[in-house]
């Protein structure tokens, strides 16, 4: 008879020792308290009435107070910064994953010279930072007559996702068995039709995960948006709130919705598919 | 193993298809993939990259047709400011503390939730949190806590009898670096926290028990058992902490903008003002360039370090 496969945590000193248990909820709690309550703050900013705030910050609200909210919604235009930010991310996504699928199966995969130093190349682009060429990228999209249009944070948006795009599908595309790409093409099927009817139906956890990645990191973006987005009416939500910031900087309760507003679809859906979220981080550390 | 088979036998079976599938040369179909990437990769990354070298040799208000050509001289005036020289010395310094605490913590609370105890998905949804926040938005919550006269740090410290430490944190020139970077930890220790929390899931419990059996202290199995099972989440976490610190330029640039008297810029903040409010766009270029390079050779080496211990 042999042992179950251990999935279950093993018994550890901490579970066995009281003692050791209590200080590690204290530590726990603590951390907790330390994390959550920034967040909890501004969400009760946004609903108390003012004074009730100045009394107790942290009190629960006798009377929740949208007032704030509504009005941030239509002073702030968040409605429009949401939609751009949406666009953008999903354009953003679209072309990171499209092109460092294609690009990861030729890396992973595909044999042909001058491969693994083009590889470099695109793994340069992980590490460098935007800093690095915001300058001349800015007049690029200017020369370009795309300064003013989505385009001008679409196109670097997706250049910037590509070094990280390249080296997680090429991982993935690596880890796949290579004998079932080997007798698709021995049954007649030229390289594009391996690819898609092969190999791409079983990329898709690699991609899902790719998919999160971006999309967390293009809501975030703050910097590129920053220098490429120069009309008002077309910035994502990151800068339509620092400009927000800017200006009611002393109301504290405009502002405690505002943040309320542009962080809680990232905070749902985070809660949603945390599991995935989570997973998607590990499995990519670990690939690497 | 038929898979395996099907490949041996292929070799007999080949000459008869050939004809009906005609293989192109590798290079062209790697390339075939390859080139929508390359056009964008090109265009808007590696062409910047080199503008941005060769705008770094020129004297340039940014709106003037003509560039002044200046050879090495943004660089030579770069090594002798002193600004940059700061600048830089507080991007090292937030560099080492946004690595050495985000890591230390993180660790720390994945191996007090190793075990899965109770309240584990609670503990490990709130940890992670801070991650799928916007740094801006992080950054005007803290900007709100650390308001002398509204913020709620102050007012905390009141509560429990430390009045006396109470600070205008980001408007003080000795304090306001420290306090930007304890926004930067606490958002980064969920990504570590993760990372760690999943590798230790896969540290061999033999070992762990076999340890224990032999006496070792829980400080003991942590050294020499846990901590070389999880080294290379450890130096994923670590580079990409690095350089996550060596870039920074969100917090600072809601929060301070690099103020006060200088006290919180960066290489990032510094030259985002050179070129785009000072107009001396050829002299960010050059502080760009250099602050990059020393992004890459800071990753290089801690890689390189790491795999020569190994």
């Amino acid at each position: 008879m042999t042992a179950p496969p251990a999935r279950r945590p093993r018994t550890t000193r901490l579970r066995r020792n009281p003692v050791w248990n209590i200080l590690r909820y204290v530590v726990l709690f603590f951390a907790l308290a330390v994390f959550a309550m920034p967040l909890i703050w501004m969400v009760l900013a946004a609903v108390k009435p003012a004074t009730e705030l100045a009394q107790d910050p942290f009190a629960f609200p006798h009377d929740i107070e949208l007032g704030n909210l509504i009005e941030a919604w239509k002073v702030g235009r968040y409605g429009t910064y949401l939609g751009n930010t949406l666009f953008y991310c999903l354009a953003i996504v679209v072309g990171v994953t499209l092109l460092s699928c294609l690009g990861g199966y030729a890396f992973g995969v595909l044999e042909f010279p001058g491969r693994d130093a083009l590889f470099a190349v695109f793994l340069i682009g992980v590490v460098v930072p935007f800093q690095a060429v915001m300058i001349p990228s800015y007049y690029l999209v200017s020369d370009l007559g795309i300064l003013g249009t989505y385009w001008a944070y679409i196109l670097p948006g997706i250049a910037f996702g590509l070094g990280f795009g390249m080296f997680m599908m090429r991982a993935f595309f690596r880890g796949l068995p290579r004998e079932i790409a080997s007798a698709a093409r021995l049954d007649g099927a030229n390289e594009w039709q391996v690819f898609r009817r092969v190999m791409l139906p079983m990329a898709w956890p690699g991609l899902i995960t790719l998919t999160i990645f971006q999309f967390m990191f293009t809501w975030k973006t703050f910097l590129l948006p920053l220098v490429l987005v120069q009309e008002e009416s077309k910035r994502p939500i990151s800068l339509g709130i620092t400009f927000f910031f800017g200006r009611y900087s002393s109301d504290l309760g405009m502002i405690a919705a505002g943040v309320t507003i542009s962080s809680l679809p990232m905070v749902v859906v985070y809660l949603l598919l945390q599991r995935r979220i989570t997973e998607g981080i590990t499995q990519g550390a670990v690939k690497g | 193993m038929a898979s395996t088979l099907t490949v041996r036998g292929a070799p007999e079976k080949a000459p008869r298809r050939i004809g009906r599938a005609p293989l192109r040369s590798p290079l062209v179909a790697g390339l075939g993939f390859l080139l929508p990437a390359i056009v964008v990769y090109t265009v808007f990354m590696i062409y910047p990259f080199a503008n941005n070298v060769y705008l770094s040799l020129f004297e340039w208000n940014g709106l003037s047709p003509d560039k002044e050509f200046v050879g090495l001289q943004n660089y030579q005036t770069l090594l002798a400011d002193p600004l940059f020289w700061s600048a830089l010395k507080h991007n090292v310094i937030w560099a080492v503390l946004g690595t050495v605490l985000p890591v230390a913590i993180g660790l720390l609370l994945a191996m007090l939730l190793r075990d899965q105890p109770r309240g584990y998905t609670v503990f490990r949804a709130v940890f992670f949190m801070p991650q799928v926040l916007a740094p801006v938005v992080v950054a005007i919550i803290f900007s709100w806590i650390y308001d002398p006269t509204f913020g709620i740090l102050n007012r905390l410290l009141d509560d429990v009898g430390l009045g006396a430490l109470a600070q205008p944190w980001i408007g003080d020139p000795n304090t306001a670096l420290y306090a930007l970077i304890a926004v930067f930890i606490w958002v980064e220790t969920g990504f570590g926290f993760v990372v760690f929390l999943a590798a230790l899931q896969e540290v061999d419990t033999d070992l762990l028990d076999a340890a224990e059996v032999d006496c070792a202290n829980a400080w003991q199995s942590f050294r020499h058992v846990t901590l070389p099972s999880i080294t290379n989440a450890m130096t994923l976490v670590v580079v990409i902490q690095l350089i996550a610190g060596l870039n920074v330029f969100d917090y600072v640039w809601v929060m301070t903008q690099g103020g006060p008297a200088n006290s919180t810029d960066l290489t990032s903040t510094y030259l985002y003002q050179q070129a785009f409010r000072e107009t001396n766009v050829g002299y960010g270029a050059a502080v760009a360039t250099v602050s990059t390079l020393i992004t890459l050779v800071a990753a290089v080496a801690v890689v390189q370090l790491r795999e020569r211990r190994q």
